[in-house]
């Protein structure tokens, strides 16, 4: 058997996913440390281990990612938005005609050609403001798994304003409203809203055309995909395992 | 106090000086570097003060922040025009404790500069200063805010026309072209018919020798590195030995471009050595650079002067004219020029997208990168903005996009 392998070295996480033709064999996670190369070996390791395979039945590995060129033996490094345009499109039936990427340091708008090819792309820049970093410190700061978010969220009764998605700001933001005694539940859905609004000022004239879908490890909150609904007002789809799309997207660049 | 404040101008000259060896560094290792390219290398490393410039040139300094000027009137009497911008951002960190966080780098780094040469009191150097951006207009703020001292003593405004359509402009920025000349020959310049006849030419042969260089880069014979490092020398010698120079240079042996790069137009902010971040980045992603439209690229003056009248008047009109209406700044308000000028270049060379550069805090740019976005995309060009500062901390962000870019021009 011949599996082809996509490592998507991120800022917070390493992802791997292993796949056979096109489908995915085995998919695994591990955060990012020093030694990358280590971490990602490590995690191939285990896949391979799960899946009773060797090394010898790799076909081919693609390295994408912050981190993708330290992970120097890859038959292939390949950026990011390229790989997560094919991932999404290619999972998502080749329907996805936008890609809404929130990251762990970036966020990304993708429009999509046909083939899945990238026609135009809007990313933050170096700003961390709104991604998955921000979700980290909210989670920290509420004492809350970030697992939790979306089911919290529905409990919202109250609407509140949390007006900054800057990782600095927002963190006195979230303080206060604590300390004036609002629940979590609406501070979590304000902190939704907050992203969704970062989104759409970034999206700006890039408008969300045909199928939207939602990928990166924060869509895995379903609250962050109904807050972006009610901000662009439009259906936004999420895919199953979306902190993946990029690492198969890598994969599948690979080619047959 | 003060001297902690020595301490501090003494280490950043110190890193700023770093910068520039290891750019230069940089440049000496490159497979495609030529002999050709020493002359301008060794311009960078000397030192920069005026008073160096006034030495190498045999001319005292006039200092200008941009190319709205004609350079050609200053050095016709007998002054050098001296650009002065840095890439450094040791020195723009320098400014950065007396000024606003989003200043504009460029200006941020020559305040930099100046608070760490000075030591407080009024420059003697000439200065000319058009109104062009609001930095432009704010700069000596913030050199005295950033204690560089003044340099209100001696400096010249040019309140510039910010319509380019229409008589009322052009005949208003004549008379600054005539302000100017007037102020010259305050500080002692002489300008006659004929010493303005042999400036124009001087600038003509440099303008030459300027396309020359594109053209070469637009064939792939050099690399936009040494492209921008050659235009970046020009107000560091005098503009005959530079177009010497210029002319003598010759395609390095393997210089020509590779099918397999991406061509993109290069448009937007200044790029000023040490820094070049950006073309380091997009010639790392297989990206080269055909054409530009940049005020340290192909615009490092608006280009060759002709007239037919020759009288003093006739020429004095055809530079006021050259510079008004072959300005492609943003901070004009009837800007068109721009994008038809990168639709025409399109026309003889073969790029597919335009990299829009904005210097962070360069807001007409900013500004400028929103309208033609749509009008290129619309005849067919992919369009990539990129903002950034001289930081390198964004560079594997950068370096992202430009590769997603490099992606979308392939699959034309």
């Amino acid at each position: 058997m011949a599996f082809k392998v996509g490592l998507d070295l991120g800022s917070t996480a390493i992802k791997a996913v292993i796949v056979d033709g096109d489908r995915v064999a085995w998919q695994g996670t591990r955060a990012t440390a020093p030694g990358q190369e280590a971490v990602a070996e490590g995690l191939l390791d285990e896949g391979l281990s799960a899946l009773g395979a060797r090394r010898g039945e790799i076909s081919g590995i693609a390295s994408t990612g912050y981190g993708k060129k330290l992970y120097a033996s890859a038959d292939r490094h390949i950026d990011e938005i390229t790989s997560n345009a094919a991932g999404a499109f290619i999972l998502s039936g080749g329907s996805a005609r936008t890609v809404i990427n929130v990251g762990g340091q970036d966020l990304k708008i993708l429009t999509l050609d046909d083939s899945g090819g990238v026609v135009d792309f809007k990313m933050n820049d170096k700003c961390a403001a709104g991604t998955g970093r921000f979700f980290e410190l909210a989670a920290r700061i509420l004492d809350t798994p970030l697992g939790d978010f979306a089911k919290l969220c529905l409990d919202s009764e109250e609407e509140v304003e949390i007006n900054s998605t800057c990782v600095v700001f927002a963190e006195s933001e979230m303080v206060s409203l604590l300390a004036r005694g609002v629940k979590k539940e609406d501070i979590i859905r304000a902190l939704h809203c907050s992203v969704a609004r970062r989104v759409s000022g970034l999206a700006g004239r890039l408008s969300p055309d045909g199928r939207v879908y939602l990928d990166g490890g924060p869509a895995q909150n379903g609250g962050l995909a109904s807050a972006l609904e009610d901000e662009l007002m439009t259906e936004i789809n999420v895919l199953e395992a979306p902190q993946f799309t990029v690492a198969y997207g890598a994969a599948m660049s690979l080619g047959a | 106090m003060v001297k902690r404040a020595r301490k501090i101008s003494a280490k950043t000259s110190e890193r700023a000086r770093s910068e520039v060896r290891k750019s230069l560094e940089a440049l000496a290792a490159r497979d495609d570097r030529s002999a050709d390219f020493d002359y301008f290398m060794d311009l960078y490393g000397a030192v920069q003060t005026p008073e160096a410039v006034s030495e190498r040139t045999g001319r005292p300094v006039v200092s200008l922040l941009c190319i709205q000027a004609p350079i050609e009137l200053i050095h016709a009497a007998g002054f050098h025009p001296h650009k002065v911008v840095s890439g450094s951002q040791a020195m723009a960190n320098m400014a950065l404790q007396g000024l606003p966080a989003l200043t504009c780098p460029m200006l941020r780094a020559v305040t930099g500069a100046a608070a760490a040469a000075s030591d407080g009191t009024p420059g003697t150097r000439r200065w000319v200063l058009p109104t062009t951006c609001d930095w432009v207009v704010k700069f000596p703020e913030m050199l005295e805010s950033s204690g560089a001292g003044s340099i209100r003593p001696s400096l010249h405004w040019m309140e510039l026309p910010h319509l380019k359509d229409g008589d009322s402009g052009q005949a208003r920025w004549l008379e600054e072209v005539f302000g100017l000349k007037k102020f010259l020959e305050g500080c002692g310049g002489k300008i006659s018919r004929a010493s303005l006849d042999a400036s124009i030419r001087i600038y003509r042969d440099a303008w030459r020798a300027l396309t020359r260089l594109a053209m070469m880069r637009q064939e792939g014979r050099i690399a936009a590195v040494w492209f921008a490092l050659i235009a970046g020398a020009f107000f560091l010698d005098s503009p005959e030995r530079w177009t010497k120079a210029a002319l003598s240079v010759n395609p390095p042996p393997g210089g020509a471009r590779s099918d397999e790069r991406a061509h993109v137009f290069l448009a937007g902010s200044p790029i000023f050595f040490p820094n070049f971040k950006l073309l380091d980045l997009l010639e790392d992603s297989g990206v080269s650079i055909a054409a530009d439209d940049l005020c340290s690229g192909e615009r490092i003056f608006p280009g060759g002067v002709t007239y037919r009248d020759s009288s003093e008047f006739g020429m004095m009109s055809a530079l006021a004219q050259r510079y008004h209406q072959g300005c492609l700044c943003p901070t004009f308000i009837d800007n068109d020029r721009r994008i038809n000028n990168i639709l025409s270049r399109r026309m003889a060379s073969d790029f597919q997208g335009v990299v829009f550069h904005v210097l962070k805090g360069c807001h007409p740019y900013d500004l400028e990168s929103l309208s033609v976005e749509a009008p290129l995309k619309e005849r067919g060009l992919k369009f990539l903005r990129l903002e950034t500062d001289y930081a390198a901390e964004d560079s594997q962000n950068l370096r992202t996009r430009i590769e997603a870019f490099r992606g979308t021009l392939s699959r034309r």
